[in-house]
């Protein structure tokens, strides 16, 4: 508990918990919703409908006009003094603030007409016909102008036009942003940029002059300008503009002169204050500069330093740039040039490669990675001369010996191939390799065992694949296999249960396939496809003896065959026909309805209660398996184990914990049903005659059992009482979880509840049946057993009586016939004992509490 | 031997017609076309009704409801389509047959549909629920069904294989005769007793269908190749059967 409140102080709880499902509830996808959620509100967060109707219109004060009256009827009124007013009514006296405000059905917001938004599509307009067709000029002159949504938003958040878009900046932000737009492209190397910041300082320096008065004034940023490609119409290099030759005062010179008005100065001169700074184009390297040793430069105005007054710093800087000319402004030139791309000349393949995919198989059932290739396609790669060396014919006989396809069987095929063809093509050209001599194809005629060899599911492991392909041949070779007694015995069986899978698996499709095919009748003649086709008529599965008997018009029982046939459920349904034997719904029953319960998931491994015997079973049962199984007289080899290894159980367990009599009565039962069957068994090994007769006993028992051991009040207490004198001698619950308890049980002390409750019964419990009691020492009991019914003995008597009790009570229970259903009737009874076990116990509890008090 | 006289001609224009079929009162008759169309005739009239048209492939048979509402055909697209007859459209279309599927029936409450295909099989498909896989199907054939008859427990095939076999769904039997003859049609008798058997060896006979013997063969047509069909007249009196050569021709049976 400590754990889980630091937890929830240390956790942030976001939003509403979700109702947690229940355990038997299927979650729906419906979206949770609070009741809150579902009240439609205004935007003053009243609610708006209520009323009879709770979802209708309502009105009242809160959401009507908006007068605390509402709606007050008023009546005509009018004197001398006062005239009446008429006043008309107008829609909007109805109507609620909302439906004035933007989204209201009558909005009262300045907009633009439909006509003039330019939103919608425009309608063909039609012109009529006056003396001037067509459209009129002054429709063409003036155009509504829209505005997309985007833009319309934008202004509603208070964007102008010529702004950018985001968060309001100082001016020294916005000229670092607007530093950083200017970066297309590549970034600038940092010591570039280094050798930039000064010079941004500098210029803030020069700036401050306008930027002292608003340096708490907040600016939007600017308009993003889209990066246009201008249109290269010059033949310089890339990224070069040469120097245009406009005079000092912007008139262009020459060839570069187009438009006039269009031209500007590259010097212009800013007045900024304190002094002219001229700036322009590769304005830069001055006349006495001593690194101008650009002898290629043309005399031009632009050479001359303008700039009136203060040092020259800046030209310096400017150098740097310079210095690298023919690089494109905002990129370095390397320093080391670039390594040649390297190019490697495609690999010679060997002669004999064929591409496959890297890599053994992943998995085993994954199909072969050989090249699958058609059967046809091979044939037709290989010359007459090949194929003949492929069937062995040593010299080509002059003509052209051709081989019909079908002649060409696989097992002549795989003897002595590989060498001629390898030779021949140089290459693998149809089988796969020389060691398995597998097919890639299924042929018709040998479908079934050749499938073995052809799908390989175990190829990973040599030894697995030769134990399945021998198990594919005989099913029970793998059992005396030596091969096999390497592997321990759980392993075999598994794997021979794998084998089992994987045969089905690969074998339907031949199945399948052969039923929709038949053998051809004639050889196909590929030489001649003019060769009349004979008709052949398909027999099916006619013997010979029905197709003589056919032929001699004997039809009757010879050409009869009548086969079992098992209709559908639902044709039977459909027919309104009654379905051959039954409904076969057993199967459903016997499924054990599965609980989710949070108590069958504590003991993971014992919740299963056919694992849980088993495991007894190999614990305790090897023992006695021997004695038991060849006197059993027909279907019940199952019970003497559980009744021997539960019997050992007992004996180990019995000693160590006396917790187990909450839950065991069933159970008792049903063993002591099954030993006391091993007994007379065992009893009738040497008279085989008489075994018949206790089947019937038992079957008369089996009636008897359906009759009265349903009320299970009396026998709990019965076997309760038993356990109280001698429970050494009950047998186990077998499902019983052994592991200590926890969770919420891990308090509880079993032993001392069970000691009141022993003490209890003893008390309070009168009725018996004897006949129901289990038998002290069954080793014992020799002679046939009788029922005693009757009322039931007083228990002080019942202690004087127990001698000739144990020797003539009868526990013929335990039917051999119908074990099942008394399974089944015993687990439906000890889940009713569970229930009231578990009543007992919170019963038990509080009275153990009260009890402690009293003390 | 009564002479039969046409009664109407009318002109389909579907190509081949595959199969030709009333109802199940005799008012309406279907004709399915080798241009992928069933068409639903008055013949009495001679009037075109409906045009169904939605096979990829010649439509091959169809059969129609006992209530009429629907028609079921079968194609050599390999599919079967269930139509709503007045509507026109599609309400099921089945996939299961691998490959064309010759001939089609509905049982006696049109709850499934019963057809047989070239792949050797026939299947039971079931026209309530709106499953798309056969609720059964039948592989002891051993070459193309070419007919079935459906009656309230039976089932009747007939196979190129020369056998007929008797689906028993009350006995849960499968009857199985050899005929030592392709068998293009099977119908049985108004009184359930035999079957009457189209063989290809230009031969239609009679078998009694709990013995399995031979009543009586028939002679005198010519069947060729074609799959010729037959049937039996109200009394059990007389065959008719188709012919390659002449006419429709008329058996006398008893």
């Amino acid at each position: 508990m400590s754990d889980a409140d630091s937890d929830e102080e240390v956790l942030v709880q976001y939003g509403t918990p979700l109702e947690p499902y229940e355990e038997d509830d299927v979650p729906t996808k419906r979206k949770y919703q609070q009741p809150a959620d579902q009240y439609a509100v205004d935007a003053h967060g009243r609610r708006r409908f209520h009323g009879a109707f709770t979802g209708g219109f309502s009105a009242g004060f809160g959401n009507t006009v908006g007068t605390p009256e509402g709606w007050t009827p008023t009546t005509f009124k009018s004197s001398r003094a006062e005239k009446a007013q008429f006043s008309g009514q107008r829609p909007e006296d109805f109507m609620d603030e909302e439906d004035r405000g933007e989204f209201g059905i009558a909005p009262q917001v300045l907009q633009t007409q439909n006509d003039f938004s330019g939103q919608k599509r425009q309608r063909r307009p039609q012109y009529h016909d006056g003396p001037i067709p067509g459209e009129p000029v002054l429709q063409q002159l003036v155009r509504a102008v829209h505005e997309t949504a985007a833009v319309r938003m934008l202004r509603a958040m208070g964007w102008r036009e010529g702004q950018g878009t985001g968060e309001r900046l100082s001016s020294k932000g916005k000229k670092k942003a607007r530093e950083q737009h200017k970066v297309y492209g590549c970034y600038v190397p940092p010591e570039l940029r280094q050798n930039q910041e000064p010079q941004d300082q500098q210029d803030e320096e020069e700036d401050s002059s306008d930027s002292e008065f608003d340096f708490d004034t907040l600016f939007a940023p600017d308009d993003y300008e889209p990066y246009l490609l201008s249109r290269k119409n010059d033949r310089f290099g890339l990224g070069y503009s040469g120097l245009s030759r406009h005079s000092v005062l912007g008139n262009l010179v020459g060839e570069y002169g187009s438009d006039a008005g269009s031209s500007r100065s590259h010097l212009v001169m800013k007045d900024k204050g304190r002094k002219v700074n001229i700036r322009g184009q590769a304005f830069g390297v001055g006349a006495f500069e001593a690194d101008d040793d650009d002898i290629y430069a043309t005399e031009d105005m632009s050479h001359y330093d303008f700039t009136i007054g203060g040092p020259a710093a800046k030209p310096e800087r400017k150098a740097v740039q310079n210095k690298s000319g023919n690089v494109l402004p905002g990129f370095v030139k390397a320093s080391k040039p670039l390594p040649p791309v390297p190019s490697y000349p495609a690999p010679a393949l060997p002669r004999d490669y064929t591409p496959a995919v890297a890599g053994a198989r992943r998995t085993r059932f994954e199909p072969t990675a050989h090249k699958e290739r058609d059967q046809g396609l091979g044939r037709h790669e290989l010359t007459a001369k090949a194929r003949g060396e492929l069937l062995g014919e040593e010299t080509p006989l002059p003509t052209p010996v051709t081989v019909t396809p079908t002649n060409i069987q696989p097992n002549t095929q795989t003897d002595k191939p590989k060498d001629p063809i390898t030779s021949l093509l140089g290459r693998n050209v149809n089988f796969t390799s020389e060691k398995d001599k597998e097919l890639n194809y299924i042929s018709i005629k040998d479908s079934g065992k050749e499938i073995t060899k052809v799908f390989k599911p175990f190829v990973g492991n040599p030894a697995k694949q030769a134990r399945y392909e021998r198990y594919c041949e005989d099913k029970t070779a793998l059992e005396r296999d030596g091969d096999m007694d390497k592997l321990s015995e759980w392993e075999r069986e598994r794997e021979i249960v794998e084998f089992e899978q994987a045969a089905k698996l690969y074998k339907p499709l031949t199945g399948l396939m052969g039923d929709r095919f038949t053998h051809a009748a004639q050889p196909d003649d590929a030489l001649n496809p003019l060769s009349a086709v004979s008709k052949s008529v398909n027999h099916g599965l006619a013997t010979p003896q029905q197709l003589q008997a056919a032929q001699q018009g004997l039809y009757g029982v010879t050409t009869r065959v009548v086969t079992d046939w098992r209709p559908d459920g639902l044709v039977c349904k459909r027919f309104n026909v009654p379905e051959i034997g039954g409904r076969s719904e057993q199967k459903k029953e016997d499924k054990p309805k599965v609980s989710y319960s949070i108590f069958s998931y504590l003991e993971s491994s014992v919740h299963d209660k056919d694992s849980f015997a088993k495991e007894q079973g190999n614990f305790s049962g090897s023992k006695s398996i021997p004695t038991a199984p060849k006197t059993q007289p027909n279907d019940k080899t199952n019970t003497p184990i559980e009744a021997t290894s539960s019997k050992d159980d007992t004996i180990i367990q019995a000693t160590t914990s006396k917790e187990n009599n909450l839950q065991t009565s069933g159970f008792t039962k049903r063993l002591t049903v099954a030993e006391i069957f091993l007994k007379e068994s065992e009893q009738n090994k040497n008279q085989g005659a008489e075994v018949t007769e206790t089947i019937n006993k038992f079957d008369k028992m089996d009636l008897y059992k359906s009759i009265f051991l349903s009320d299970s009040e009396e026998e709990e207490d019965l076997t309760k009482k038993n356990e109280v004198s001698d429970f050494i001698e009950t047998p186990k619950n077998v499902e019983r979880n052994t592991s200590p308890p926890r969770g919420i049980f891990a308090n509880i002390d079993f032993d001392e509840l069970n000691a009141w409750r022993r003490t209890d019964n003893t008390k309070k419990e009168e009725t018996k049946k004897p006949e129901n009691t289990i038998l002290e020492d069954k080793q014992e009991k020799s002679e046939p057993v009788e029922e005693m019914y009757g009322p039931k003995i007083p228990e002080n008597l019942q202690n004087r009586l127990k001698p000739e009790v144990k020797t003539q009570t009868s526990i013929e229970i335990g039917s051999s016939s119908s074990e099942d259903s008394w399974v089944d009737a015993n687990e439906l009874k000890s889940k009713k004992k569970k229930k009231k076990s578990k009543k007992h116990k919170s019963k038990h509890k509080k009275k153990s509490k009260s009890k402690k008090k009293d003390k | 031997m009564t002479e039969l006289t046409t009664l109407a001609t009318f002109q389909c224009k579907q190509q081949v017609i595959r199969a030709v079929r009333f109802n199940v009162d005799g008012t309406y008759c279907l004709t399915c076309g080798a241009d992928k169309k069933i068409k639903l005739w008055n013949p009495q009239r001679q009037l075109l009704l409906k045009t169904y048209g939605g096979h990829a492939n010649e439509v091959l048979d169809a059969a129609g409801s006992c209530d009429s509402s629907q028609i079921i055909s079968c194609s050599s697209d390999k599919s079967v389509i269930l139509w709503d007859v007045t509507t026109g459209q599609p309400l099921r279309r089945y996939r299961g047959h691998a490959s064309s599927v010759t001939c089609i029936k509905f049982n006696e409450e049109s709850t499934m549909a019963v057809s047989g295909s070239v792949d050797n099989t026939v299947a039971f498909w079931d026209v309530m629920s709106r499953r798309q896989e056969p609720v059964q199907v039948l592989k002891d054939a051993k070459d193309t069904i070419t007919s079935i008859q459906v009656t309230d427990h039976e089932v009747l095939t007939t196979s190129v294989d020369c056998h007929v076999r008797l689906y028993d769904l009350r006995m849960g039997k499968m009857t199985s005769d050899f005929i030592g003859h392709i068998v293009t049609f099977g119908s049985l008798t108004r009184d359930g007793q035999c079957y009457i058997l189209s063989c290809a060896d230009s031969t239609v006979k009679l078998f009694d269908k709990d013995s399995g013997e031979i009543l009586n063969t028939f002679t005198g047509h010519e069947s060729k190749d074609y799959l010729l069909e037959n049937a039996v007249n109200e009394k059990d009196s007389h065959i008719i059967c188709g012919s390659a050569t002449v006419i429709i021709r008329q058996r006398i049976v008893l």
